[in-house]
């Protein structure tokens, strides 16, 4: 990435600390690629969440202690005496043999928890196991490391688990059930992407020591409660397609001057925090920056992104049909707006030529809809 | 339950023939070091010996027992003690109120636990010695740095205090075989037989465990049979004991060493300083 670029980010970002991609972000980027203003904001590192509280539309999301704290119960029953579960749900999966069950745990090196250190620790121990020495079979909350954009992020697993063949699993220990073999799709997806990532970053460690990223398998292992018990059971994902788009997604970051390009001179999202971290900045005019820029909303935004809600007012107030989901979306090629819609549909409006089959369509559709209010009325 | 008074026994004799050796060349000052740490190790004997007897013969339901009554008067260090000389091995607070709970009358919670691992050190920094034993973290094997969630007893040697990789499921076999002992001799020696807690609590670990609960239909949980337990664990056992023995030793051979006294109890303090002092040794 070049200087000047850098200065434009930095810009956009303001007086503010810089925020490194995590593994939300990074989901984010995966998951809605052609958003320019999530584009911009995770680039130069700006507080999505202070953002989008002072314009008005604070995220609940992320925020639901009991969901963190039951996703922590599981994972910590999981892990308890010795990973016993664990160790026993791997050996069904994985069929990791009876004397594969060294542990080490990088939660802390020594007392000492600072990401620096801790990722120090976690390439010492996990290329110490990829050269084949130690006992180390699972490691616990290893620290990694991920270049993106040009500046580091720091990624932490659940679990790595790493069998004697050769190939480390990264191991994601979730708390949405697995139902008969089923999960919701939804949710397998998003812990796949934030898993991807692991992924990415773990080939990436051993790639700057000489290793082969065949080391790391593309399967994920997911560990979820097991029907409507308590009990972990594991599954395998496989996330071929999600790293190999997640890998392309990264290398275009480093394209995001082309971006930056677009934006109005002097725009700036800069909250200009005081000493008690209030933001000083008017609202209305940190609206109407970001108002500025193109958005791509799309509801499953609401999963990922602080600025989902601000995103769909917005959408919402331009009665874009965004609103809706790219599946309505991609049946209206060509019209973005609801009421552009309504307006064919009742014929209100001159269908161009491009729109012209699908404003018979909806013509059909509405005459339709006509008919049955009609039945309902009379019955 | 008689390793660690062996182990103390042996350390007693090593100490008493030191201090022959260090009065015999003069050296008071060394001999009145190690007479202090006699001291401290018999008066660990003598707590071990009189701790032993509630841990064979768990008092659970026996009725109207004068030691159970007795036993939930107990402040929490001992119940944790207690809790720890049934296991055997380093473990973490839950399953210590887990063990307590399903063994012991009296009330123990995890909470009290956290504030009593800092008492102790400080206890311990304030007047090294003057209680019989100490609830003190297991250490880590390559940095000698406390582990935060596992609680031992100083009592015990370094090997068993030692955490290596292999060691935390070493340690779960050995307190699955302890606690279906437990649950074998509460079972032949009450008349009520084991209580819910424990059953539930041996059941824990023997679904973790290959081939410890009897190939039966699903729901059967009353056919489990303590002694498929020990046997289970002590199988798997075999396999890492070897080399989850040789780490140990090791580690704590480096501890001795390395450490000074209070750093073998509560483990080395940050890393950087670990490195110093065994470059310097």
């Amino acid at each position: 990435m070049n200087a000047p670029v850098d200065e434009r980010l930095a810009a956009l970002r303001g007086s503010a600390k810089r925020l490194d991609y995590n593994a939300r972000s990074l989901a984010a980027l995966q998951n809605n690629p052609r958003c320019t203003l999530r584009a911009l904001l995770d680039a130069s590192g700006s507080d999505k969440a202070a953002i989008a509280a002072h314009a008005g539309h604070p995220s609940p999301f992320g925020q639901s202690v009991f969901a963190l704290a039951r996703g922590n119960a599981f994972e910590t029953m999981v892990k308890d005496n010795g990973c016993a579960e664990l160790v026993r749900v791997l050996r069904e999966t994985l069929q990791l043999t009876l004397p594969e069950v060294g542990y080490e745990d990088l939660n802390n090196v020594g007392g000492d928890g600072r990401a620096a250190v801790r990722h120090d620790r976690t390439a010492q121990v996990l290329l110490q196991a990829a050269r084949g020495d130690g006992d180390g079979t699972l490691f616990d909350h290893p620290m990694l490391r991920l270049r993106v954009g040009g500046h580091e992020a720091f990624l932490e697993p659940d679990l790595v688990a790493f069998r004697i063949d050769g190939r480390f699993h990264i191991v994601e220990i979730k708390s949405f059930p697995i139902l008969d073999g089923q999960a919701d799709p939804t949710q397998v997806r998003a812990a796949t992407t934030q898993a991807c990532a692991y992924i990415i970053a773990l080939r990436d460690l051993l790639a700057r020591a000489g290793i082969d990223g065949q080391a790391v398998s593309d399967t994920v292992v997911l560990v979820a409660p097991k029907d409507f018990t308590n009990r972990p059971t594991a599954a395998f994902v496989d996330a071929r397609k999600q790293v190999a788009a997640l890998s392309r997604q990264l290398s275009r970051i480093e394209r995001i001057g082309d971006l930056v390009d677009l934006v109005p001179e002097g725009l700036t999202f800069d909250l200009d925090l005081d000493e008690e971290q209030r933001p000083r900045r008017p609202a209305g005019e940190l609206t109407a920056s970001l108002d500025r820029v193109l958005v791509t909303y799309r509801p499953d935004c609401l999963n990922h992104c602080e600025m989902a809600f601000y995103c769909r007012s917005r959408a919402r107030a331009e009665a874009s049909l965004d609103v809706l989901g790219p599946v309505v979306r991609e049946q209206f090629g060509g019209i973005d707006t609801t009421t552009m819609v309504m307006g064919l549909a009742h014929g209100e409006l001159q269908p161009s030529e491009a729109q012209s089959e699908m404003a018979d369509a909806l013509r059909h559709a509405a005459r339709l809809r006509a008919e049955l209010e009609g039945l309902g009325g009379a019955a | 339950m008689s390793d660690p008074l062996d182990a103390l026994e042996k350390s007693i004799s090593t100490l008493r023939r030191a201090i022959r050796d260090a009065s015999a060349a003069g050296d008071t000052e060394r001999a009145g070091e190690l007479r202090m740490q006699l001291r401290r190790a018999e008066r660990a004997w003598d707590a071990l010996v009189d701790a032993d007897e509630p841990a064979t013969a768990p008092p659970h339901p026996v009725p109207a027992a004068a030691p159970a009554a007795q036993g939930s008067q107990l402040p929490a260090r001992e119940h944790v003690h207690r809790a720890l000389m049934l296991l055997g091995t380093p473990a973490a607070p839950k399953l210590i109120v887990g063990v307590h709970e399903a063994f012991f009358p009296g009330e123990l919670s995890a909470s009290k636990l956290s504030s009593l691992r800092r008492d102790e050190e400080r206890s311990y920094r304030s007047s090294p010695g003057a209680r019989p034993y100490y609830l003190c973290p297991a250490l880590a094997h390559d940095l000698l740095t406390p582990v935060r969630a596992l609680i031992t007893i100083s009592t015990w040697t370094l090997d068993q205090r030692v955490i290596g990789p292999l060691s935390p499921r070493v340690d779960f076999l050995t307190s699955a075989i302890r606690i279906a002992e437990a649950v074998r001799t509460s079972a032949e020696s009450t008349a009520g037989g084991p209580g819910p807690e424990a059953l539930r609590l041996l059941w824990r670990f023997a679904v973790n465990i290959p081939d410890a609960l009897p190939r039966s239909v699903a729901g059967h949980e009353g056919a489990m049979d303590p002694q498929q337990v020990i046997d289970a664990a002590g199988a798997e056992l075999d396999v890492h004991a070897d080399a989850d023995r040789a780490a140990r030793a090791e580690a704590a051979r480096r501890a001795r060493k390395s450490l000074k006294d209070d750093q073998q109890l509560f483990g080395a303090p940050a890393q950087g300083v670990t490195y110093l002092r065994t470059a310097r040794a």
